[in-house]
Protein backbone atom coordinates (compact mmCIF):
# COMPACT_ATOMS: atom_id res chain seq x y z
CA UNK A 1 0.00 0.00 0.00
CA UNK A 2 1.16 3.50 -0.82
CA UNK A 3 2.08 5.63 2.16
CA UNK A 4 2.87 9.32 2.06
CA UNK A 5 5.20 10.87 4.62
CA UNK A 6 4.97 14.60 4.73
CA UNK A 7 7.70 15.91 6.99
CA UNK A 8 10.54 18.41 6.55
CA UNK A 9 13.01 16.47 8.72
CA UNK A 10 15.28 14.34 6.51
CA UNK A 11 16.59 12.35 9.48
CA UNK A 12 13.08 11.28 10.38
CA UNK A 13 12.40 10.26 6.81
CA UNK A 14 15.55 8.14 6.72
CA UNK A 15 14.60 6.53 10.03
CA UNK A 16 11.16 5.52 8.85
CA UNK A 17 11.53 4.76 5.15
CA UNK A 18 13.67 1.64 5.47
CA UNK A 19 11.42 -0.14 7.93
CA UNK A 20 8.25 0.97 6.22
CA UNK A 21 9.46 -0.41 2.91
CA UNK A 22 10.33 -3.68 4.67
CA UNK A 23 6.79 -3.71 6.00
CA UNK A 24 5.62 -3.62 2.40
CA UNK A 25 4.60 0.00 2.14
CA UNK A 26 5.28 1.90 -1.05
CA UNK A 27 6.71 5.06 0.54
CA UNK A 28 6.39 8.47 -1.08
CA UNK A 29 7.79 11.46 0.73
CA UNK A 30 7.48 15.19 0.57
CA UNK A 31 8.48 18.04 2.87
CA UNK A 32 5.84 20.41 1.61
CA UNK A 33 2.18 20.54 2.65
CA UNK A 34 0.88 21.76 -0.71
CA UNK A 35 2.72 19.01 -2.52
CA UNK A 36 1.27 16.50 -0.05
CA UNK A 37 -2.19 17.78 -0.88
CA UNK A 38 -1.62 17.40 -4.60
CA UNK A 39 -0.35 13.86 -4.13
CA UNK A 40 -3.22 12.79 -1.87
CA UNK A 41 -6.00 13.99 -4.14
CA UNK A 42 -4.70 11.98 -7.11
CA UNK A 43 -7.10 9.15 -7.99
CA UNK A 44 -4.23 6.66 -7.78
CA UNK A 45 -2.34 8.42 -5.01
CA UNK A 46 -1.55 7.22 -1.48
CA UNK A 47 -4.47 6.65 0.86
CA UNK A 48 -2.34 6.46 4.01
CA UNK A 49 -0.46 9.53 5.17
CA UNK A 50 1.86 10.48 7.99
CA UNK A 51 1.66 14.24 8.26
CA UNK A 52 3.86 16.48 10.30
CA UNK A 53 2.01 19.28 12.04
CA UNK A 54 4.67 21.88 11.36
CA UNK A 55 5.42 22.18 7.69
CA UNK A 56 6.23 25.03 5.36
CA UNK A 57 3.41 26.14 3.13
CA UNK A 58 0.31 24.29 4.24
CA UNK A 59 0.66 22.95 7.80
CA UNK A 60 -0.55 19.52 8.89
CA UNK A 61 -3.84 20.61 10.44
CA UNK A 62 -4.77 22.79 7.48
CA UNK A 63 -3.86 19.94 5.16
CA UNK A 64 -6.23 17.63 7.03
CA UNK A 65 -9.00 20.22 6.85
CA UNK A 66 -8.47 20.78 3.12
CA UNK A 67 -8.48 17.06 2.40
CA UNK A 68 -11.65 16.41 4.38
CA UNK A 69 -13.50 19.15 2.54
CA UNK A 70 -12.83 17.51 -0.84
CA UNK A 71 -15.81 15.85 -2.56
CA UNK A 72 -15.48 12.56 -4.37
CA UNK A 73 -12.16 11.62 -2.86
CA UNK A 74 -11.05 8.09 -2.07
CA UNK A 75 -10.87 6.93 1.57
CA UNK A 76 -7.86 8.48 3.34
CA UNK A 77 -6.27 7.66 6.68
CA UNK A 78 -4.34 10.61 8.12
CA UNK A 79 -1.94 10.40 11.03
CA UNK A 80 -0.69 13.69 12.46
CA UNK A 81 2.89 13.72 13.76
CA UNK A 82 3.71 16.44 16.17
CA UNK A 83 5.70 17.66 19.13
CA UNK A 84 2.57 19.24 20.62
CA UNK A 85 0.85 17.18 23.23
CA UNK A 86 -1.58 19.41 25.03
CA UNK A 87 -5.25 18.54 24.83
CA UNK A 88 -6.41 21.58 22.82
CA UNK A 89 -3.95 20.83 20.07
CA UNK A 90 -4.85 17.15 20.03
CA UNK A 91 -8.53 18.08 19.72
CA UNK A 92 -7.77 20.59 17.01
CA UNK A 93 -5.94 17.93 15.02
CA UNK A 94 -8.66 15.32 15.36
CA UNK A 95 -11.45 17.80 14.65
CA UNK A 96 -9.60 18.98 11.57
CA UNK A 97 -9.92 15.45 10.22
CA UNK A 98 -6.90 13.50 11.38
CA UNK A 99 -7.69 9.85 12.06
CA UNK A 100 -4.90 9.46 14.60
CA UNK A 101 -2.29 11.46 16.37
CA UNK A 102 1.20 10.61 17.55
CA UNK A 103 3.47 12.83 19.57
CA UNK A 104 7.24 13.15 19.14
CA UNK A 105 9.39 11.63 20.38
CA UNK A 106 7.51 8.49 19.50
CA UNK A 107 8.12 4.80 19.81
CA UNK A 108 8.69 3.50 16.27
CA UNK A 109 6.91 0.24 16.94
CA UNK A 110 3.88 2.12 18.15
CA UNK A 111 3.96 4.20 14.97
CA UNK A 112 4.13 1.11 12.77
CA UNK A 113 1.26 -0.47 14.68
CA UNK A 114 -0.88 2.62 14.23
CA UNK A 115 -0.07 2.77 10.54
CA UNK A 116 -1.18 -0.88 10.28
CA UNK A 117 -4.51 0.08 11.85
CA UNK A 118 -4.93 2.63 9.10
CA UNK A 119 -3.96 0.12 6.46
CA UNK A 120 -6.64 -2.33 7.64
CA UNK A 121 -9.27 0.38 7.64
CA UNK A 122 -8.38 1.58 4.15
CA UNK A 123 -8.45 -2.00 2.83
CA UNK A 124 -11.94 -2.48 4.23
CA UNK A 125 -13.19 0.82 2.88
CA UNK A 126 -11.76 0.14 -0.58
CA UNK A 127 -13.39 -3.26 -0.64
CA UNK A 128 -16.76 -1.85 0.34
CA UNK A 129 -16.53 0.87 -2.30
CA UNK A 130 -15.72 -1.70 -4.97
CA UNK A 131 -18.66 -3.87 -3.89
CA UNK A 132 -21.04 -0.91 -4.00
CA UNK A 133 -19.85 0.08 -7.44
CA UNK A 134 -20.33 -3.44 -8.67
CA UNK A 135 -23.78 -3.75 -7.15
CA UNK A 136 -24.74 -0.52 -8.85
CA UNK A 137 -23.52 -1.81 -12.18
CA UNK A 138 -25.41 -5.08 -11.72
CA UNK A 139 -28.64 -3.31 -10.92
CA UNK A 140 -28.29 -1.06 -13.93
CA UNK A 141 -27.58 -3.95 -16.22
CA UNK A 142 -30.66 -5.75 -14.86
CA UNK A 143 -32.83 -2.78 -15.73
CA UNK A 144 -31.29 -2.45 -19.17
CA UNK A 145 -31.88 -6.15 -19.88
CA UNK A 146 -35.48 -5.83 -18.84
CA UNK A 147 -35.95 -2.96 -21.29
CA UNK A 148 -34.16 -4.85 -24.05
CA UNK A 149 -36.42 -7.87 -23.73
CA UNK A 150 -39.38 -5.91 -25.08
CA UNK A 151 -37.93 -5.17 -28.53
CA UNK A 152 -36.34 -8.63 -28.49
CA UNK A 153 -39.79 -10.17 -28.10
CA UNK A 154 -41.13 -8.11 -30.99
CA UNK A 155 -38.19 -9.02 -33.22
CA UNK A 156 -38.35 -12.69 -32.27
CA UNK A 157 -42.07 -13.12 -32.79
CA UNK A 158 -42.04 -11.31 -36.11
CA UNK A 159 -39.18 -13.42 -37.39
CA UNK A 160 -41.01 -16.55 -36.23
CA UNK A 161 -44.10 -15.46 -38.14
CA UNK A 162 -42.14 -14.73 -41.31
CA UNK A 163 -40.41 -18.10 -41.15
CA UNK A 164 -43.69 -19.95 -40.69
CA UNK A 165 -44.98 -18.63 -44.00
CA UNK A 166 -41.78 -19.17 -45.97
CA UNK A 167 -40.76 -22.41 -47.68
CA UNK A 168 -37.25 -23.60 -46.87
CA UNK A 169 -36.37 -23.35 -50.54
CA UNK A 170 -36.94 -19.60 -50.48
CA UNK A 171 -33.64 -17.67 -50.63
CA UNK A 172 -34.71 -15.50 -47.72
CA UNK A 173 -35.33 -18.46 -45.43
CA UNK A 174 -31.72 -19.01 -44.41
CA UNK A 175 -31.14 -15.35 -43.58
CA UNK A 176 -34.36 -15.10 -41.61
CA UNK A 177 -33.42 -18.20 -39.66
CA UNK A 178 -30.06 -16.60 -38.85
CA UNK A 179 -31.85 -13.51 -37.64
CA UNK A 180 -34.19 -15.53 -35.45
CA UNK A 181 -31.39 -17.65 -34.01
CA UNK A 182 -29.34 -14.63 -33.04
CA UNK A 183 -32.28 -12.91 -31.43
CA UNK A 184 -32.69 -16.05 -29.37
CA UNK A 185 -29.02 -15.79 -28.44
CA UNK A 186 -29.58 -12.23 -27.24
CA UNK A 187 -32.51 -13.45 -25.17
CA UNK A 188 -30.33 -16.07 -23.51
CA UNK A 189 -27.74 -13.41 -22.80
CA UNK A 190 -30.18 -11.02 -21.18
CA UNK A 191 -31.52 -13.86 -19.04
CA UNK A 192 -28.02 -14.77 -17.93
CA UNK A 193 -27.15 -11.22 -17.00
CA UNK A 194 -30.30 -10.81 -14.99
CA UNK A 195 -29.75 -14.03 -13.05
CA UNK A 196 -26.42 -13.02 -11.71
CA UNK A 197 -26.62 -12.23 -8.04
CA UNK A 198 -23.18 -13.26 -6.94
CA UNK A 199 -20.23 -13.23 -9.27
CA UNK A 200 -16.98 -14.77 -10.15
CA UNK A 201 -14.49 -12.66 -11.98
CA UNK A 202 -11.39 -13.33 -13.94
CA UNK A 203 -8.54 -10.90 -14.50
CA UNK A 204 -7.24 -9.70 -17.77
CA UNK A 205 -3.68 -10.70 -18.64
CA UNK A 206 -2.25 -7.46 -17.26
CA UNK A 207 -3.89 -8.17 -13.92
CA UNK A 208 -5.56 -4.80 -13.68
CA UNK A 209 -9.01 -5.13 -15.19
CA UNK A 210 -11.62 -7.60 -14.12
CA UNK A 211 -14.44 -8.93 -16.26
CA UNK A 212 -17.43 -10.87 -15.12
CA UNK A 213 -17.25 -14.57 -15.86
CA UNK A 214 -20.81 -15.30 -16.96
CA UNK A 215 -20.26 -19.03 -17.23
CA UNK A 216 -19.26 -19.50 -13.62
CA UNK A 217 -21.33 -16.78 -12.01
CA UNK A 218 -23.84 -17.91 -9.45
CA UNK A 219 -27.53 -17.77 -10.14
CA UNK A 220 -30.54 -17.46 -7.90
CA UNK A 221 -31.65 -21.08 -8.08
CA UNK B 1 -66.70 -27.38 -29.23
CA UNK B 2 -66.67 -23.76 -28.24
CA UNK B 3 -64.12 -21.60 -29.93
CA UNK B 4 -60.94 -21.18 -27.96
CA UNK B 5 -60.51 -17.57 -26.91
CA UNK B 6 -57.34 -16.17 -25.44
CA UNK B 7 -56.78 -12.73 -23.99
CA UNK B 8 -53.39 -11.09 -24.51
CA UNK B 9 -52.61 -8.17 -22.21
CA UNK B 10 -49.52 -6.04 -22.90
CA UNK B 11 -49.05 -2.30 -22.93
CA UNK B 12 -46.90 -2.51 -26.06
CA UNK B 13 -48.95 -2.48 -29.27
CA UNK B 14 -46.39 -4.29 -31.40
CA UNK B 15 -46.37 -7.20 -28.98
CA UNK B 16 -50.16 -7.41 -28.92
CA UNK B 17 -50.28 -7.30 -32.72
CA UNK B 18 -47.71 -10.01 -33.38
CA UNK B 19 -49.09 -12.36 -30.72
CA UNK B 20 -52.62 -11.83 -32.01
CA UNK B 21 -51.51 -12.73 -35.52
CA UNK B 22 -49.67 -15.83 -34.33
CA UNK B 23 -52.51 -17.16 -32.16
CA UNK B 24 -55.05 -16.45 -34.89
CA UNK B 25 -53.01 -18.42 -37.41
CA UNK B 26 -52.88 -21.25 -34.90
CA UNK B 27 -56.69 -21.33 -34.82
CA UNK B 28 -57.47 -19.33 -31.69
CA UNK B 29 -59.82 -16.40 -31.23
CA UNK B 30 -57.82 -13.54 -29.79
CA UNK B 31 -58.82 -10.54 -27.72
CA UNK B 32 -56.22 -7.98 -26.70
CA UNK B 33 -56.00 -5.32 -24.01
CA UNK B 34 -53.37 -2.70 -23.36
CA UNK B 35 -54.02 -2.39 -19.65
CA UNK B 36 -55.41 -4.20 -16.62
CA UNK B 37 -58.46 -2.00 -16.62
CA UNK B 38 -59.20 -2.77 -20.28
CA UNK B 39 -58.65 -6.49 -19.63
CA UNK B 40 -61.22 -6.48 -16.83
CA UNK B 41 -63.72 -4.70 -19.07
CA UNK B 42 -63.31 -7.41 -21.70
CA UNK B 43 -63.65 -10.15 -19.09
CA UNK B 44 -66.87 -8.65 -17.79
CA UNK B 45 -68.40 -8.51 -21.29
CA UNK B 46 -67.16 -11.81 -22.68
CA UNK B 47 -64.69 -13.70 -20.52
CA UNK B 48 -61.68 -15.55 -21.90
CA UNK B 49 -60.50 -18.53 -19.93
CA UNK B 50 -56.89 -18.50 -21.02
CA UNK B 51 -54.91 -15.30 -20.55
CA UNK B 52 -51.37 -14.10 -21.22
CA UNK B 53 -50.40 -11.14 -19.06
CA UNK B 54 -47.41 -8.83 -19.27
CA UNK B 55 -46.30 -8.09 -15.73
CA UNK B 56 -44.78 -4.67 -16.11
CA UNK B 57 -47.63 -2.36 -17.11
CA UNK B 58 -48.40 1.18 -15.99
CA UNK B 59 -51.46 1.46 -13.77
CA UNK B 60 -52.54 -2.01 -12.67
CA UNK B 61 -49.61 -4.38 -13.05
CA UNK B 62 -49.85 -8.02 -14.14
CA UNK B 63 -49.72 -9.44 -10.62
CA UNK B 64 -52.60 -7.27 -9.40
CA UNK B 65 -54.58 -8.07 -12.53
CA UNK B 66 -54.06 -11.80 -12.01
CA UNK B 67 -55.33 -11.58 -8.44
CA UNK B 68 -58.39 -9.65 -9.58
CA UNK B 69 -59.19 -12.10 -12.37
CA UNK B 70 -58.70 -15.17 -10.16
CA UNK B 71 -61.02 -13.61 -7.59
CA UNK B 72 -63.87 -13.08 -10.05
CA UNK B 73 -63.22 -15.83 -12.57
CA UNK B 74 -61.57 -18.63 -10.60
CA UNK B 75 -61.62 -21.01 -13.57
CA UNK B 76 -59.37 -18.73 -15.64
CA UNK B 77 -55.90 -20.06 -16.45
CA UNK B 78 -53.31 -17.28 -16.50
CA UNK B 79 -49.77 -17.10 -17.83
CA UNK B 80 -47.24 -14.42 -16.95
CA UNK B 81 -45.04 -13.09 -19.72
CA UNK B 82 -42.33 -10.79 -18.46
CA UNK B 83 -39.12 -9.08 -19.47
CA UNK B 84 -37.57 -9.62 -16.07
CA UNK B 85 -36.01 -12.71 -14.49
CA UNK B 86 -35.80 -13.13 -10.76
CA UNK B 87 -36.66 -15.62 -8.09
CA UNK B 88 -38.73 -12.98 -6.33
CA UNK B 89 -40.92 -12.41 -9.32
CA UNK B 90 -41.48 -16.10 -9.90
CA UNK B 91 -42.72 -16.74 -6.37
CA UNK B 92 -44.88 -13.59 -6.49
CA UNK B 93 -46.44 -14.96 -9.65
CA UNK B 94 -47.19 -18.33 -8.18
CA UNK B 95 -48.70 -16.70 -5.12
CA UNK B 96 -50.90 -14.47 -7.27
CA UNK B 97 -52.28 -17.52 -9.09
CA UNK B 98 -50.37 -17.71 -12.33
CA UNK B 99 -50.29 -21.16 -13.90
CA UNK B 100 -46.85 -20.58 -15.40
CA UNK B 101 -44.32 -17.91 -16.12
CA UNK B 102 -42.44 -17.09 -19.33
CA UNK B 103 -39.61 -14.64 -19.87
CA UNK B 104 -39.34 -12.52 -22.99
CA UNK B 105 -38.47 -13.27 -25.66
CA UNK B 106 -40.79 -16.30 -25.56
CA UNK B 107 -41.32 -18.58 -28.57
CA UNK B 108 -44.69 -19.40 -30.12
CA UNK B 109 -44.04 -23.07 -29.36
CA UNK B 110 -44.05 -22.30 -25.64
CA UNK B 111 -47.12 -20.08 -25.84
CA UNK B 112 -49.13 -22.51 -27.96
CA UNK B 113 -48.21 -25.47 -25.76
CA UNK B 114 -49.34 -23.49 -22.73
CA UNK B 115 -52.63 -22.51 -24.36
CA UNK B 116 -53.27 -26.05 -25.63
CA UNK B 117 -52.72 -27.60 -22.21
CA UNK B 118 -54.88 -24.96 -20.58
CA UNK B 119 -57.81 -25.59 -22.91
CA UNK B 120 -57.43 -29.35 -22.53
CA UNK B 121 -57.61 -28.88 -18.78
CA UNK B 122 -60.68 -26.64 -19.01
CA UNK B 123 -62.38 -29.24 -21.23
CA UNK B 124 -61.66 -31.95 -18.64
CA UNK B 125 -62.97 -29.81 -15.80
CA UNK B 126 -66.22 -29.32 -17.66
CA UNK B 127 -66.91 -33.02 -17.68
CA UNK B 128 -65.86 -33.80 -14.10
Amino acid sequence: MKLLISDDNPALLRLLQGTLRDLDYDVVSTHDGSQAFELLIQPDGPQLALIDWMMPGVDGVTLCRKLRSQQDIRPLYLILLTARDNKEDILEGLNAGADDYITKPFDSNELYARIAVGRRLIDTQNEMAAQQKFQGALEMSGTVCHEMNQPLQILFSNSELLLQNLPESDPAFKKLKTIKDNIERLGTLTRKIMSISSYASKSHLNGKRQIIDLENSGTDF
Amino acid sequence: MEEKRVLVVDDEEQIRDVLKEAFTMQGYEVATAESGEEALKIMRQNPCWVLFLDLNMPGMNGIELCREIRKNWPMAVLFAVTGYVSLFELTDCRDAGFEDYFTKPVSFANLFAAADHAFAKLERWKYN
